[in-house]
C-alpha cells in the first residue's frame, strides 16, 4: 500500500513537473507572432541603434526603462579586432574626424551598418524569402530562404548577397560579395572584399528581435567581430522617403575643409 | 547634455559604434565651441540629408548677421514632433543653441531651438556623435 501510494505520489509529481515544464516552454513561444509555416513572423517596421537620434530622448528613455523592467540586456560592445595594418588605417580615418565616411557622401551603407542607421526598416516575411526595406537610401535586401546558395557570378556590391535559413526559431542570414566602399559601423571601420557577415534574427518577444551579427574578414581582423542589437517594433510607423543626395552640402564643405583645415592638410 | 549621456557618447566614440545620422559631427563642427544666438528665422530648407534654417541675428550696433544652422533630416525631426511649415516658420523669433562650424563663421549645428513662448524643440544630435 505504502509502495503504491509512494508510486502514485511520484507519478503525480512527475506529471506536475512535466506539465509545468511544458507550460514554461510554451509561454515564450505563444507570445510571438508566427507565420503559417510555424516560423516566427519577423514582419513589421523596426528601429534599432542609437534611438535618441530617431525618436528623441524621452521616447528612447521609455524603451530603456522597458528593457530594465524586462531584464533585457546586451553584451558590452566589442572593440573592432583589427590587425596592425588595418588599425593604422582606422586611426588615419579617425584623425581626419570621419570626413572620409562613405555615408557622408550618400553611398548606401553595407551590412550591418544599414541596419543600425537611425532610420526605420520594414521586414516582410514570405514563404520562401524575407524582404528588408530600409528607409535609408531606399535600400532593400531580398533574402531567399528556400535553400538556394549564393550565386557563383557575384560582383562585389555595397549590400553583398544574402541567403537565409532557419535554425529553429532564428533566421540566419549569410552575406558575402561586398565591395570595399562601405564602413561596418563607426568611423574607419573598414573591411575587404573577403568580408563574411552572418546575421541572426531572433524574435524574442512580441515587441523585439534580438540581432546578433558576426563579421569575419581575414584581411583586416585577427578574430571575428560581434555586434548585438535589439530591434524595436514600431506599430503605426511607416517608412518615409530619404533621398540623401537631395541637398548634400557636406560634399562642398568637405572639399573646402580639405583645402583650409591644417589638421586635414597635414595628413 | 547630462553626464550620463556624455559618458555613453564617449564610450560609443571609443568603440566606434555607429551613432551618426549622416556624417561625423567632428568632421564639420567643433564640440568645444558652443554657440547660442537669438534672432528671426529668415528661411528654412526642408531637405535631406539635413534641414537647414537661417536666422537673422542683430548685434548691439544693429548690424545683422545671417546664421545658418544644420539640423536632423526631415524624417527624424518629424518623428520627434516637428511639422513642416508649422513648427518653424519665417518670421519666428527663436534662440538657437548648438555648436560652431570649423570653417564657416556663421554656420552651426543646431541642438535645440527655443521659441518665443518658451517651448523648446530638439533640432539636432548631441556634439560628438559619429566617431569622435
Amino acid at each position: 500500500m505504502i509502495i503504491k501510494t509512494r508510486a502514485a505520489a511520484a507519478m503525480l509529481v512527475a506529471a506536475l513537473v512535466v506539465s509545468a515544464s511544458a507550460a514554461f516552454a510554451q509561454k515564450p513561444a505563444s507570445k510571438i507572432p508566427r507565420a503559417a509555416d510555424g516560423k516566427p513572423d519577423l514582419s513589421g517596421v523596426w528601429i534599432t541603434g542609437f534611438l535618441q537620434l530617431l525618436i528623441g530622448e524621452d521616447e528612447a528613455r521609455k524603451i530603456q526603462q522597458g528593457d530594465a523592467a524586462a531584464g533585457r540586456t546586451l553584451p558590452p560592445p566589442e572593440p573592432a579586432p583589427y590587425n596592425a595594418e588595418a588599425e593604422k588605417q582606422r586611426q588615419y580615418f579617425l584623425s581626419r574626424r570621419g570626413i572620409d565616411d562613405p555615408m557622408a557622401r550618400c553611398f548606401i551603407s553595407g551590412v550591418p551598418r544599414i541596419t543600425t542607421r537611425p532610420l526605420p526598416f520594414q521586414i516582410i516575411q514570405m514563404k520562401d524569402q524575407v524582404l528588408i526595406l530600409y528607409e535609408a537610401h531606399h535600400a532593400f535586401r531580398i533574402i531567399p530562404t528556400d535553400g538556394r546558395k549564393h550565386p557563383d557570378d557575384l560582383d562585389p556590391s555595397f549590400l553583398g548577397d544574402s541567403v537565409g535559413r532557419w535554425e529553429g526559431d532564428t533566421l540566419v542570414v549569410d552575406v558575402i560579395g561586398f565591395n570595399t566602399k562601405t564602413w561596418l559601423a563607426g568611423v574607419g571601420t573598414i573591411h575587404s572584399e573577403k568580408l563574411h557577415v552572418v546575421e541572426r534574427y531572433t524574435r524574442d518577444s512580441a515587441d523585439t528581435i534580438r540581432y546578433d551579427v558576426t563579421m569575419e574578414d581575414p584581411e583586416v581582423f585577427t578574430k571575428p567581430w560581434h555586434e548585438h542589437e535589439i530591434f524595436r517594433l514600431r506599430p503605426g510607423e511607416r517608412l518615409r522617403e530619404y533621398e540623401c543626395i537631395e541637398n548634400n552640402e557636406d560634399l562642398l564643405r568637405f572639399e573646402k575643409l580639405l583645402q583650409t583645415d591644417p589638421a586635414l592638410r597635414a595628413k | 547634455m547630462n553626464q550620463r549621456l556624455s559618458a555613453t557618447l564617449c564610450a560609443a566614440a571609443l568603440l566606434t559604434i555607429n551613432v551618426s545620422a549622416h556624417h561625423s559631427f567632428a568632421a564639420e563642427y567643433d564640440a568645444n565651441q558652443p554657440v547660442t544666438v537669438s534672432g528671426t528665422v529668415a528661411k528654412i530648407d526642408w531637405t535631406n540629408p539635413h534641414i537647414h534654417f537661417y536666422v537673422d541675428v542683430k548685434d548691439a550696433s544693429g548690424a545683422v548677421t545671417q546664421w545658418k544652422f544644420e539640423c536632423y533630416p526631415p524624417n527624424m525631426l518629424v518623428r520627434q514632433g516637428w511639422k513642416r511649415d508649422v513648427t518653424l516658420k519665417p518670421g519666428d523669433v527663436v534662440t538657437v543653441y548648438g555648436w560652431k562650424a570649423r570653417e564657416d563663421p556663421a554656420l552651426g549645428a543646431a541642438r535645440e531651438v527655443t521659441f518665443a513662448d518658451g517651448h523648446k524643440m530638439t533640432a539636432g544630435p548631441p556634439a560628438g556623435t559619429g566617431g569622435r
